[in-house]
Parts: C-alpha cells; structure tokens; sequence
C-alpha cells in the first residue's frame, strides 16, 4: 500500500498557473517586495513623535497639577494652611496646631477652588464657633507672583466678607520656610515676630496654642507698655471683651492696625 | 520582509507539497487558491528563521493544514463537489491512482494528514506528532485504523 500511496500522491503537482498566480498575487500584496519599508516612513515617526508629545503634556499637566504655587494661611486659633496649584485649586491642607489639624483632617477641600474651600472652612462648626465669639480671623495669601496675589487676595476677601473680623492680607513667600521651621503658619508666624520684637522671650511654641486675638492682645498691650501709654491701655482694657490668658499686663482692649500695616476688622468695612 | 527570489525558491520547494495538502482538505480550485495565497504571503511577511530545511518544510505543512482548517471553517465554504473536480489535474490520472487518491479522500478528515504525511512524505509516528502537536500514541491510532479502512476500501491489492 505504501507504494501505491506514494505513487498516486505523486501525481498531483501544483499547477504552472497556480504558481504563477501566486507569485504575482505576492508582488501585489508587497508592494513589490517593498510593503514594510513603505509604510515606515510616514506615520511612524510621526506616531512616536505623538506619543512623545502626549507623555510630556501629560507629564506637564501633572507636574503642574500638584505643584503649589499659593499658600493661604488661615489664622483664628485653628491655623492651617491651604496649598493652591496655579490652577487655583486647593491640593493640600495641613494644620499647623492640634486645633488647625483636627480641622484639617474633618475637611475634604482636596482639589476644590479655593473659594469654595475657603467657604467651606469658614462654615465649620470649629471656626464658625471661634468667629461667634469674636475671635479675629487672619488669612494671608502668599504668593511671589504680584498679580495672582491680587487676584487671590479679591477672592479671600469676597469670601471673608459678612464672616466677622477678618483680615485679609498678601505676601511673597520669603518667609513661608521659616514660618514651617518654626512650626508655625505663615500668619501667625508674622503675628510671632511682631510679638518677638516687643518681647525676645516668647517662644514659638507659645504662639502655636494661643489664638490670634490673645497674640494681637498682647502685641496690643506690650507695645502700649513699651510707649509709655499707660493710660490709653487701662481705657482700652475697660472695653474689652475678655480677660486674657497670655500676657504681661491686664486688659484685652483692641489694638489692630498694629504691626507692620495690618487692617484688622474688615468686616466693618 | 523576505525576498521576491525567497518566495520563488519556496514556491518551487514547497508548492507541489502545499498543493497535496490542499487536495486533501479542500473542495475546489478556488479554495487552493485561496490557501496558496494566504501560505506563501504568511511566508514572505514572517521574520521567522529556520534552523533547517526540515524545520522550513514543518512550518508549511503546519501553516497550510492550519489555513485549510479555517478555510473550512467559514459557512459558505462548507459545499461539496464531485471527486472527480478535486483530482482535476493538467495530466490525467490512471485509473489506479485516481482510485487510490478517492479512497483517501473518502476517509474521515482526522485520518487524511496522517496518511500523506507518513506514505507519502515518509514521517514517523514521532514526527507527526511533533508537527501537528497531537499525542504519538494518538498518532500511532489514527494510522492503524487508516490503514485498515484504506485496506477494506482498495481491496486486497494494495496490502502492506
């Protein structure tokens, strides 16, 4: 049987045409032996350029997104800091007291603008309590870029705006660093060196825990010591609101506008 | 991207093998047409390199039972034609070839391979095996009871 197998099987040959067909079909299909190399040169380059392209505008976007640009620098005795992307969106929050961190932990801010940020920290129960009791709120928008710190400074203002006594200020980053070394935010870290410049003893630490009324009190009542005006603090102190907790000398009189050209009590204006 | 002379040298090595399959699987000239174009263009794209003729010459038989076996697949290939379509050949085949060729085309699908592969290529059980990617024992079955349904069929005139 093997033989008669092989001999039948080797009767059937490919045709001359059926060759010939396919060879040609092949030179067709190649382009002329040439199908790979043509097709190269004119959307490959140009797909890797495209891919390149996207990966450094993604990369860009990215890098952009989450870097910080701003900071605003929320002062009442929760003090925390809202890092902004020049998107103008908020991507970090970080408390620089244990009042500022429990805050910061209750606050889902993450990517909001940051008005709509600020309004939301503005409505908590923390600070909605501490503006009730007449506390005085400082927010600073820090910023080395003179116009975005204008344009910010609007927006902090149009928020802050019915929201009690606010002062609202801009600044350029120079002593931001320090401000974090010292564990304290940028507010109260300027807040600290008005206070340290009438009395070289007090310690950042101190500062952390007190609110900003009692810091700008004694800021109040140290530079009244230190001028001499005895009388006008004893009268000023008379019309307080409250005994101070901190401090070298009685009463809690009101002395904003105090210290390196601040405008306490916005919302009268 | 192979060469135009690659292609030729692979259509005189290997179409008269590539035909023998088709013949085997498949029910008119159209379809082998069909597969010679699809085998040989698969062939001139591959960046595949061969380690050995042999190795070359494996790699046709599995990509043209392969190619047959889709062809096959499709609905509207699924049509029958007489044998004697099939074994419609430039020359015209004795009457004891053409016999022979009916008798292998009239077996079941799974036995046809087997049988061209080892009568007429003169592979082992082993190899075949190794080319189709079936078990040797499967193998070793399928040509023993191709054997006997060819014997049955042709009589005893072609006995091994």
């Amino acid at each position: 049987m093997n033989d008669a197998l092989k001999e039948a099987f080797g009767q059937i040959r490919a045709e001359q045409a059926l060759k010939e067909d396919t060879l040609s079909y092949l030179y067709k299909q190649t382009n002329g032996y040439q199908r790979a190399r043509a097709a190269v040169p004119y959307y490959r380059p140009l797909l890797s350029l495209a891919a390149c392209l996207l990966l450094v505008v993604c990369l860009g976007l990215w890098r952009a997104w989450f870097t910080p640009v701003s900071v605003i620098s929320i002062d009442i005795n929760p003090s925390l800091e809202l890092e902004l992307n020049r998107f103008d969106r908020v991507i970090s929050v970080e408390g620089y007291n244990e009042d500022g961190q429990t805050l910061a932990d209750s606050l889902s801010v993450q990517f909001l603008n940051y008005q709509d940020a600020l309004e939301e920290i503005l409505s908590s129960d923390t600070v909605a309590d501490c503006l009730a009791r007449q506390e005085l709120l400082s927010i600073a928008v820090v910023d080395d870029d003179t116009q975005r710190q204008e344009a910010l400074l609007a927006g902090v203002q149009a928020c802050t705006a019915g929201h009690g006594q606010a002062h609202c200020y801009a600044a350029d980053g120079a002593e931001l660093e320090d401000a974090h070394h010292a564990g304290l935010s940028y507010g109260k870290y300027q807040a600290y060196l008005e206070l340290l410049a009438l009395d070289p003893e007090i310690t950042p630490q101190q500062v952390q825990t007190m609110t900003m009324r009692e810091i700008r009190q004694l800021i109040a009542d140290l530079s009244a010591s230190d001028s001499g005006i005895q009388e006008e603090n004893i009268e000023t102190s008379q019309q307080g609101s409250g005994p101070l907790e901190q401090g070298n000398s009685p009463g809690s009189g009101h002395h904003y506008g105090q210290g390196g050209g601040h405008h306490y009590g916005r919302s009268a204006e | 991207m192979r060469s135009e002379e690659e292609a030729r040298r692979a259509i005189d090595q290997y179409s008269d093998m590539v035909r023998r399959l088709c013949m085997i699987h498949l029910k008119n000239y159209a379809d082998t047409e069909d597969i010679f174009q699809t085998v040989f263009l698969k062939y001139v794209l591959s960046s595949a390199s061969f380690e050995s003729p042999e190795h070359e010459k494996a790699w046709f038989i599995r990509v043209t039972i392969n190619a047959c076996k889709d062809l096959l697949k499709s609905f509207f290939r699924k049509n029958t034609v007489p044998l004697d379509q099939i074994l419609e050949q430039p020359a015209p085949l004795k009457d004891r070839h053409r016999e022979v060729l009916e008798a292998v085309l009239s077996l079941p699908a799974k036995y046809k391979d087997v049988v061209y592969l080892h009568y007429y290529e003169g592979y082992t059980a082993p190899e075949i095996g190794h080319i189709l990617g079936k078990n040797v024992n499967t193998i070793y079955t399928l040509l023993n009871r191709a054997r006997q349904i060819l014997k049955e069929t042709l009589g005893g005139d072609t006995g091994e």
